[in-house]
């Protein structure tokens, strides 16, 4: 039975309901069937429409992981800036070239090197959140709760102090 | 529960005790036995108790510079928008709303009730004639200077409800908490920073709750609610084109993940067509919603609902799987087609505008740098560093990705929204330092998520019960398993333990993130910028007020109809405090006129004369920090006035007034810079001064370098006004020599 139509199916003007079966009321599929395929005979393929089937929520997730440690590394600031990879200094006394890891002077401004390890030490203190969680999961024998905790601790553990410690060397007034 | 049976015993034990003892024991067993609370109204009153003390913290964490200063409004935009609405108070809503203004960007003038967002000065107006009917007679100034901080208590209720919403009252509570004291937010709330931002992050927050909340129950009073809400947010900032893209970029991502429902119809169906239409009656906006490219992408989500719509219908109508399936196919790709010939046709011939600059840089960073440098020059619009991000979130940066993985743990159609408005606001503020702003909101409400989250199985642990063997019940996050019970009793002391230690180091790191964001706010953001503050030789405080010294000697001691040329980032104070009319200002509409006034200051003195005469200047105004130190004046701003300049006038060219590739003021620098009228308008007599012990003459502290034309004579302009500290200089233009 045609549904009763509105605006949708006005546009394409070929195909109405039936395009699938023998008995097809489709124009363009009988011309088809006499011009070229009357003569020319179609390979047998063995071909599947590739079928979409949704990632897990924690394959997404994952990725999004990486996409924020991208953008809180400062690759942005990287692309558009160009700034070196590690900076340098030459020592008054000696002449010689010192690298600089931590670009000084203003709170916007990066070298790549230290952008992204700020944003793995930033990553590193999420996922020791993320392990405590898992620790805490009924369903797990008593040994992989406790590593799981451990591992957070720690993770949480060093991923506060190293940022800490990166900021400090950052800006020097910081919390004076 | 025990509450109930003490309360039901304790009137029966009261009266008794009354009977028989004297008065002072009637009064204190009355008052302690019957404020026996049940627990409901005990953690009713911890929560408003709770949200009562985060409204007021979130107002008094912004008033350091009140209390330093005084109550004056900050930066350069504030002042535009206080003298507006100065004039709104003034004159009424009609004036203002078709206002013409001859005083700025002269002789072109400006359309102003059709070039702004209403909706901030509106309600401070509102605010002040509330105030004044109740008798309270406050000067305007006042309430504009305290709008922010009381818009932003209000966006932490906002939070507290949209939390609830999300996960549980406990993450409300704690990203009421969050979002009062982060420095993300604070930096464009404190009191004096009186910007579209300071109403707008409230009217963003709530449209979104209540959009939420519109999909969550499928109501249509409150997807009219976020309508109006929208309305809000469209009056007050052009961020809301960051909503109008969201709201139906959300709403294909549950198209996609299979959860369209009649909730999702209702509410976007209601908010999108009803949010238009009270668009539209935003001059500014005008039929942008219809027209312009940046707002089809909600059209063409609008019309994909209808098709869904249209293919559920067909569906329980057929009850015919291959029938159906038939119809699918064919009504998609003809809506697809359909849609995408309208779009081409739009675009093709012109009706439907393309991306503009400042939101297509978005999509593009590298855009501006190479096309537009009017955007690539401020230096809010630089791409963030991971220590901008450091320095405005702190603790939030780890909580963030764990509350996302809670997010996806339990996803449901509220935590698909914080997600994707988490994510997406996070990747437009790492192109943008000044969306760190928009992005606040979302990493608080994720963080909180986090926090509450982690703290729930923190307590749990602890709450488990010591009876532990009862077969059906246990509570807490102990295994549930027969089989280790055994081994649960021996470790539940360990377990306590290490939850109590893991609480305390939870709260210690709230509290550093409490003291981070007071620390910051104190240090960072509360400088009102129109007044400069250093430490002293001794370490006393010393106050620089050259700025709106200036000011008032231009309006006290110049004719009211001059006209004043400066570089724009100067032309609302100027207009506001000096009552003067500017040739170019912070607007940024017109850039031949920026462009023209960029080639006055960088050409020689005779060609800018030429300039000043035909836009009839009277007065010059420039910024100079080499006395002072201060690194935000005019020479440090000289190149980005060559490019603008010589993005519209070939013959300024950047190349002239650098040294390989090296801008320098000193001996080595170019002529064409030594000689150029803002060199000469800046170090005019400079070369005399002694700024600091043990340097020459004419040593420029801000560039720390001696200046290499110390003999500047000015043949067409003289020498009006210098500042105490030399920060502002002002300049009469000569009227021409008569013809003999």
């Amino acid at each position: 039975m045609a549904p009763r139509s509105d605006s949708q199916n006005l546009a394409t003007g070929s195909a109405m309901s039936e395009t699938s079966g023998e008995s097809s009321i489709d124009p363009i599929f009988h011309i088809l069937r006499i011009v070229p395929f009357s003569f020319l005979r179609p390979p047998r393929l063995r071909l599947k429409l590739p079928s979409f089937t949704l990632p897990s929520p924690m394959t997404v997730f994952s990725l999004i992981l990486l996409t924020y440690f991208l953008v809180i590394s400062g690759f942005v600031y990287d692309v558009i800036v160009e700034p070196p990879g590690i900076g340098s200094a030459q020592d008054p006394i000696t002449g010689a070239i010192r690298p600089v890891v931590f670009m000084s002077g203003r709170v916007n401004g990066q070298y790549i090197i230290e952008g992204l390890s700020s944003g793995f030490m930033f990553v590193l203190g999420g996922i020791g959140i993320i392990m405590l969680d898992l620790a805490l999961d009924k369903n797990r024998a008593k040994s992989v709760k406790a590593s799981y905790a451990t591992a957070g601790i720690s993770s949480i553990v060093i991923g506060y102090v190293m940022s800490m410690l990166f900021i400090r060397i950052k800006i020097p007034g910081y919390l004076q | 529960m025990g509450g109930k049976a003490e309360s039901g015993n304790a009137s029966p034990k009261s009266e008794s005790m009354a009977a028989k003892k004297a008065s002072p024991d009637l009064l204190n067993s009355l008052s302690f036995k019957s404020l026996k609370l049940k627990t409901k109204q005990q953690e009713l009153l911890i929560r408003v108790s709770i949200l009562g003390l985060v409204y007021v913290l979130a107002f008094i964490a912004r008033l350091f510079s009140v209390l330093r200063y005084e109550s004056m409004i900050h930066e350069f935009d504030p002042y535009f928008n206080y003298r507006t609405t100065l004039f709104l108070t003034e004159k009424g809503f009609y004036e203002f709303w078709n206002w013409f203004d001859s005083e700025s960007w002269y002789p072109l003038g400006r359309i102003i009730g059709g070039t702004l967002y209403p909706g901030l000065m509106v309600t401070a107006a509102l605010i002040y004639w509330t105030l004044r009917f109740l008798r309270f007679f406050v000067h305007i100034r006042e309430v504009c200077v305290l709008t922010a901080p009381f818009f932003a208590s209000n966006t932490t209720l906002v939070a507290y409800f949209f939390g609830k919403e999300i996960w549980d009252t406990g993450a409300g509570l704690v990203a009421a908490v969050l979002i009062a004291i982060c420095p993300g937010y604070i930096s464009r709330s404190v009191a004096g920073s009186y910007d579209n931002e300071a109403v707008a992050i409230f009217a963003l927050l709530l449209t979104f709750y209540l959009f939420v909340k519109a999909v969550n129950t499928g109501s249509l009073a409150w997807a009219l609610g976020s309508a109006f809400g929208y309305f809000y947010m469209v009056s007050a900032w052009g961020g809301y084109v960051f909503i109008i893209n969201l709201v139906p970029l959300y709403v294909l991502v549950l198209l996609i993940t299979g959860r369209y429902s009649m909730r999702l119809y209702i509410a976007y169906n209601c908010m999108y067509i009803l949010g238009m239409l009270l668009a539209m009656q935003i001059r500014f906006v005008g039929f942008q919603h219809v027209q312009s490219g940046e707002h089809m992408g909600a059209m063409g989500v609008f019309l994909l609902m209808q098709v869904f719509y249209f293919l559920d219908w067909v569906k329980y109508q057929l009850n015919d799987t291959k029938l159906f399936q038939t119809f699918l196919r064919i009504t998609v790709t003809s809506a697809i087609l359909v849609g995408g010939i309208a779009l081409g046709v739009g675009t093709a011939s012109g009706y439907i505008s393309p991306w503009t600059g400042r939101f297509y840089s978005l999509l593009d960073p590298t855009y501006a740098k190479d096309h537009i440098p009017i955007i690539a020059s401020v230096s809010e619009h630089q791409p963030t560093a991971w220590s901008s991000f450091m320095f405005d979130y702190h603790i939030l940066l780890f909580l963030f990705p764990a509350g996302l993985y809670f997010c996806f743990k339990r996803l449901s159609d509220a935590t698909i929204f914080i997600v994707m408005y988490g994510l997406t606001s996070l990747y437009f503020a790492g192109v943008m330092v000044r969306l760190i702003l928009v992005a606040t909101p979302a990493v608080c409400l994720i963080s909180a998520i986090a926090v509450s989250a982690t703290l729930k199985n923190l307590t749990s642990l602890l709450r488990t019960k010591q009876k532990v063997p009862q077969t059906g019940s246990t509570k807490g996050a102990g295994s549930s398993k027969v089989s280790s019970k055994v081994s649960l009793d021996q470790s539940q002391p360990f377990q306590k333990n290490g939850a109590i230690a893991l609480l305390l180091g939870a709260f210690y790191l709230l509290s550093r993130y409490a003291i981070h964001c007071t620390w910051v706010t104190s240090e960072a953001y509360s400088s009102p910028s129109i007044v400069l503050a250093a430490r002293g030789a001794h370490g006393n405080r010393i106050i620089f007020d050259d700025y709106r010294e200036a000011y008032y000697w231009l309006r006290q001691n110049t004719p009211t109809d001059a006209k004043v040329m400066s570089w724009w980032d100067y032309g609302y104070q100027i207009t506001a405090m000096g009552n003067r009319t500017v040739i170019v200002d912070n607007n940024t509409w017109n850039n031949t006129h920026i462009a023209t006034v960029g080639r006055a200051m960088s050409s020689y003195e005779d060609e800018a004369y030429d300039i000043m005469r035909s836009l009839d200047v009277n007065y010059v105004l420039v910024v100079f920090g080499g006395v002072t130190g201060y690194s935000s004046d005019d020479i440090n701003k000289f190149l980005w006035m060559v490019r603008i300049g010589g993005g519209v006038f070939p013959v300024i060219k950047e190349p002239d007034y650098l040294v390989n590739g090296e801008f320098r003021v000193d001996k080595g620098a170019s002529p064409k810079m030594l000689n150029c009228l803002m060199y000469k308008l800046c170090y005019y007599r400079f070369g005399e001064l002694v700024t600091e012990y043990g340097k020459p003459p004419g040593y420029d502290r801000a560039r720390g370098v001696e200046i290499g034309n110390k003999d500047i004579k000015l043949e067409h302009l003289e020498e009006a006004y210098t500042t105490s500290n030399w920060i502002v200089r002002i300049y009469r233009v000569k009227p021409p020599t008569n013809r003999l």
